[in-house]
């Protein structure tokens, strides 16, 4: 009850004396505010991304709607729309799709799209418009374009061939001229390419489906949104249900089947937000925290000093260690008010500048801004939270005050009363008054405020030198160890994101005659990828060794078992197997042997492929083969399926008996023996890019000779020097807008790889060390500032007693520059004591991360912080000086 | 009826060569009403004597007893409630709260209080000590003797048991401090207050009911001031 009813009074004597202390409330509205500007740019970025990677999924799962529900007649679509749980619902009708070259590699759909499903569909036209209904119009990506080497053009002819009934045993081709009404950007990460139609052609190319039941020719598909995305599963099927249907048994009666989109499930967020990732974020949320304790700490805790006796003298009439408490409080309160909201407005800026730089390395293909209101109560919460724990102890200093204290404060009107403060003087001149003792022994008068105005510049310091540190410490040479030396790398999409498994992923002659008919190519070469049935024969440990690592050991022994065995107690296994030409072989690393006899066919010679580990260094456990080993690889022409118990051969494998073991095993096939001429690593980036099989490499001409295959995997070459940006810009448009399939790799996009990382780091520690450094200086400023206000009176008794204007300035700018030189003392002290420690750490991380010591930071920043520690003394003594001693010594009396 | 009796009271700062006895044995008895000024040389421990009153600072031995209370039976929270409360404070520098005006000044341990102030009281009280015109002023803005008037007003207002004033004149020139005086005397009297005065001036001690010398912590001497009542009629 005395609770409520004295608020009031507490309220008007805080904003009061708020209103008083003005000084104070700048530096501490501006401590806050950059305080918030941390936190808003951290959770702009994290969201950013997290809403980003949202993006990518929904272009992969083909639309942004929350669900769908597919298979639909039109008549039902209008049904099921209405529904109330229905945020919006938009309609979508399935044509057909090409098969034939050139779309036999890619997904394209044609089919009719209403209006505002396009959007949803990532098929807005950034040029021209989506096709007019009653002609024969029709738009599409830039992909499909290419694939039908059509200019993007509008008004552009072309003719178009597409299944309908593409789903059913009978599919009917149909051909069909159109005319482009409008086109959109290729997006690599949606998976489906969309032809769209206008409603009336596509209703006249349906008529021409048979009416199969299972045509989803002609079938609807209606997509929709609900009020949020929790759920969604379940809203589906209350619409379903809402309309006398169901969707949970398709054998049942008026079963209707749903999709919910993926991308919004908690669980592909989530996976987004690995362990390091928490962790980092975690660690710069406790730096923020600290980062504004220390300043907005020293602000209040300073303030409170200086207004001791108002607190004391409050105390004394009666106002308990509680309300002095929420006094206190109440002026941090008021002054966040001010504080966050400038600092979400200027973090959210910053975090959008900065999203942008770390996105570039992430493999995204599109950066959404991200406007979420949780970013901005986040980042409020967080801050209000930092104030408060800041202004906890000066708080409790001003609510613990004592009233006798206080009145002795008052007595005679004396402010010096600081034990310490007096001694220092006596000391000062009796050693012959030597400035910078004196200035040394004030900053010891408030060991408290000279030790967090140090840590807080300290601070700022350390992350410059760490940020300094790491970026230069990305090792280029390191970085490209894993790289074979050559200028460009040419191959399928799919190899490059480590999937060459087929004859799907080779590069076709007509692809590399377009790059060979460039001018500049010096030394090339082909590298031919296995792309057919090849066994080798290893011993059963080998065999356990090499599978343990996936696999249990009940599983293990069940695969032995059913290893199709030879001669020796060997066991067939997979091989990966490179064919090399000369320039491929000559990026290898011989670690024993010789490379020459694979050149000619008639030794049967072959090369062991040892793995590296992340430092280039090789893995001597990682082959079985050792140099002059023979190797017996099998070709398999035909394999047959057996039931175990019985051996008895399946003839027909549409008969198979599922309640019966069976296996496979290589029925024709060739043996070939070979003779291990070298043991080798193969640089990363021209080889398989994953693990499994043990490897071996072959020359090009026995490789072709004894597969029977000539899939190019890669083409590796290098080009003149003057060539090189030309072949680089001309490869870039190639692979985008002509192949869009083949993609390519460069010494260059290494470098610029590499480059970006390192930017990214340096960008970020820098932005961060920037904002802690403006806390820093603020903090500094906040702390000479005061400190020369509070002693007024002090220094114009100093004046008075024969001390010169010119002796008391260099006083305080010894002052200041204590402040400064400690700050860097002490960073130079944990950079020596600490860079070690935290370079090894990285290394551990980036292994082509190299530490190496340096104060480059420190020495470069010792200027700005000598003119700070000169300036801002000097400055702040300017604004004291221009009154007369005697009404300094007067003011301070009253 | 008792309202303010010390037993045995003695404080010692410090320790062994540099013990210091400020107190050493304070009994000391005050009637409700009564008007008690205390002289003592500086050092003598008349301050120190009246921060022990007041609840400021806590003995080495002995007890306060305010209106049948131990005060230092109470813990901190409680004796900052009790304080303000039950005494009224009365500063040489007048210790008014320099962002609050005049009033909120003289209202505000009411307020700490959660009460709400006895507004007619508190009126009586203004027009008695002549602050009526200067109600909306800042203390700045006020002269010493206008300051430490709205001390009064601020220690009467709260209506408690005892009102302690530590030097209520010291700042101020003897006219003045005859004036603030006679307010102390005239208010404490209609308002029936008892005070307990702090002061090393012979001719302002003789203004009170009854005068006790202080010396090295001790009581050393107590005497009556006798006086004809229409003498303090004429004062009035």
């Amino acid at each position: 009850m005395i609770k409520v009813a004295n608020k009031g009074c507490i309220r008007r004597l805080g904003f009061r004396s708020m209103k008083a202390a003005r000084t104070r409330n700048i530096v501490a509205v501006l401590a806050i505010a950059l305080t918030t500007v941390l936190f808003t740019s951290l959770f702009t970025i994290a969201s950013s991304i997290n809403y980003s990677f949202q993006q990518q999924n929904f272009r992969q799962a083909g639309s942004d709607m929350h669900g769908s529900v597919k298979d639909l007649t039109w008549e039902q679509v209008e049904e099921l729309r209405t529904d109330p749980l229905i945020q919006e619902g938009v309609a979508r009708m399935f044509l057909g799709m090409p098969s034939e070259p050139p779309f036999n590699k890619s997904h394209v759909e044609v089919s009719y799209l209403e209006p505002a499903a396009a959007p949803h569909y990532f098929c807005t036209p950034v040029e021209g418009a989506l096709p007019r209904e009653g002609t024969n119009e029709a738009a599409m990506d830039t992909h499909v374009l290419a694939l039908l080497g059509v200019e993007p053009e509008i008004g552009a002819e072309f003719t178009l061939t597409f299944n309908v009934d593409d789903n059913t045993g009978t599919p009917i081709p149909v051909t069909r001229t159109f005319i482009l009404s409008g086109w959109w950007e290729y997006d690599s990460a949606i998976v489906a390419n969309h032809v769209v139609l206008p409603r009336s052609a596509a209703e006249e190319i349906c008529a021409l489906s048979s009416g199969d039941p299972y045509s989803l020719t002609g079938k609807w598909s209606l997509d929709v949104m609900f009020k949020n995305a929790m759920n969604i599963e379940e809203n589906l099927y209350q619409v379903l249900e809402n309309h006398g249907y169901q969707g949970r048994d398709f054998q049942a009666e008026n079963y209707l089947d749903i999709g919910v989109n993926w991308g919004y499930s908690g669980a592909q967020l989530s996976q987004n937000f690995d362990i390091t990732t928490l962790i980092a974020i975690v660690v710069l949320l406790l730096l923020i925290i600290f980062t504004g304790y220390l300043i907005i700490y020293n602000v209040f805790q300073i303030s409170v000093t200086n207004d001791i006796r108002f607190y004391g003298l409050l105390k004394t009439i009666g106002t308990t260690g509680k309300q002095l408490k929420r006094i206190v409080r109440q002026q941090a309160l008021l002054l966040s008010l001010i504080g966050i909201p400038i600092g979400l407005l200027l973090g959210f800026v910053t975090g959008n500048k900065l999203t942008p730089v770390i996105m570039a390395q992430l493999s995204y293909t599109h950066t959404f801004v991200s406007f979420n209101p949780l970013i901005f109560i986040g980042a409020a919460l967080f801050a209000l939270v930092t104030v408060f724990l800041s202004c906890a102890r000066p708080g409790r200093m001003a609510a613990k005050v004592s009233p006798v204290e206080a009145v002795r404060y008052t007595e005679g009107g004396k402010t010096g009363r600081k034990k310490s403060g007096g001694r220092t003087q006596a000391h000062g001149v009796s050693s012959g008054a030597s400035l910078p003792k004196m200035a040394w022994a004030n900053l010891g008068r408030s060991k408290g405020k000279t030790i967090v105005t140090v840590i807080s510049l300290t601070l700022a310091v350390v992350l410059a030198t760490m940020t300094y540190t790491f970026a230069n410490g990305f090792d280029m040479v390191k970085y490209l160890q894993t790289k074979a030396n050559v200028d460009f790398i040419l191959g399928d999409a799919a190899y490059f994101q480590s999937n060459f498994y087929s004859k799907d992923e080779e590069v076709p002659e007509s692809v590399l005659s377009d790059v060979t008919a460039r001018n500049g190519i010096e030394e090339n070469g082909r590298i031919y990828g296995k792309v057919s049935d090849i066994e080798q024969f290893v011993s059963e440990e080998w065999f356990r060794t090499a599978w343990s690592a996936w696999n249990s050991p009940e599983i293990l022994d069940l695969m032995v078992e059913q290893a199709q065995k030879v001669g020796d107690g060997l066991l067939a296994d997979r091989v990966g197997l490179y064919g090399m030409e000369d320039f491929p072989l000559s990026l290898l690393t011989v670690l024993d042997g010789d490379l020459a006899p694979l050149s000619d066919p008639t030794q049967n010679a072959i090369a062991a492929v040892y793995l590296t580990d992340d430092y280039n260094a090789s893995i001597w456990g990682s082959h079985w083969a050792k140099l002059g080993d023979k190797v017996t690889l099998r070709y398999v022409s035909q394999r047959e399926y057996y039931y175990t118990d019985t051996g008895e051969i399946i003839e027909d494998l549409n008969q198979i008996d599922p309640n019966r073991n069976y296996n496979a095993r290589a029925a024709v096939y060739e043996d070939k023996e070979y003779t291990v001429c070298a043991l080798v690593n193969i640089p990363h980036s021209i080889s398989y890019r994953y693990w499994g099989a043990d490897q071996f490499v072959m020359g090009a001409e026995q490789f072709k000779q004894d597969s029977g295959t000539e899939s190019v995997m890669t083409y590796i070459f290098n080009t003149t020097d003057e060539a090189e940006a030309d072949m680089e810009s001309f490869l870039a448009e190639y692979t985008e807008n002509v192949q869009p399939l083949y993609d390519y790799e460069s010494r260059a996009s290494y470098v610029a790889e590499f480059e970006g990382f390192k930017g990214m780091f340096a960008t970020m520690g820098g932005a961060l060390s920037l904002i802690i450094g403006l806390v820093g200086i603020l903090n500094f400023i906040n702390a000479v500032l005061t400190g020369i206000l509070t002693r007024k009176r002090e220094l114009a008794v100093l004046q008075s007693v024969g001390m010169t204007g010119k002796q008391l300035k260099s006083m305080l700018v010894y002052e200041g520059l204590y402040y400064t030189i400690l700050a860097l003392l002490v960073s130079l002290v944990m950079t020596v004591c600490l860079g070690p420690l935290l370079g090894n750490a990285v290394s551990g991380v980036f292994w082509f991360f190299s530490y190496r010591f340096t104060i480059v930071p420190i020495i470069m920043i010792l200027p700005v912080f000598v003119a700070l520690g000169v300036l801002v003394p000097l400055w702040t003594y300017r604004s004291v000086a221009k009154r007369t001693i005697v009404e300094r010594l007067r003011e301070a009396e009253a | 009826m008792t309202i303010l009796e010390t037993k045995s009271l003695r404080k010692i700062y410090g320790s062994g060569e540099a013990e210091v006895h400020a107190l050493d044995g304070v009994d000391l008895t005050v009637e409700k009403g009564e008007f008690l000024a205390v002289v003592g040389t500086s050092g003598s421990g008349k301050s120190t004597l009246l921060h022990m009153l007041g609840g400021l600072d806590r003995p080495t031995s002995g007890s306060v007893i305010v209106d049948g209370k131990d005060i230092f039976s109470l813990k901190d929270e409680a004796l900052t409630i009790f304080r303000r409360r039950k005494i009224g404070f009365v500063f040489q520098n007048y210790n008014l709260v320099p962002v609050l005006n005049v009033f909120e000044n003289i209202v505000l341990p009411i307020q700490l209080d959660g009460r709400q102030p006895d507004r007619a009281y508190v009126d009586q009280i203004i027009e008695t000590l002549g602050l009526e015109n200067k109600l909306r002023n800042l203390p700045n803005n006020l002269s010493g003797g206008q300051q430490q008037r709205v001390a009064i007003a601020r220690a009467l207002a709260a209506k408690p048991a005892i009102i302690l004033a530590d030097e209520p004149t010291g700042n101020l020139d003897s006219q003045t401090s005859q004036d603030v005086m006679g307010l102390l005397k005239v208010t404490s009297q209609k308002f029936a207050q008892t005070i307990v005065m702090i002061t090393h001036n012979e001719e302002i001690s003789q203004m009170a009911d009854r005068v006790i010398r202080i010396e090295d912590g001790r009581i050393r001497s107590s005497h009556e001031i006798v006086r004809k009542p229409e003498q303090d009629g004429e004062r009035g």
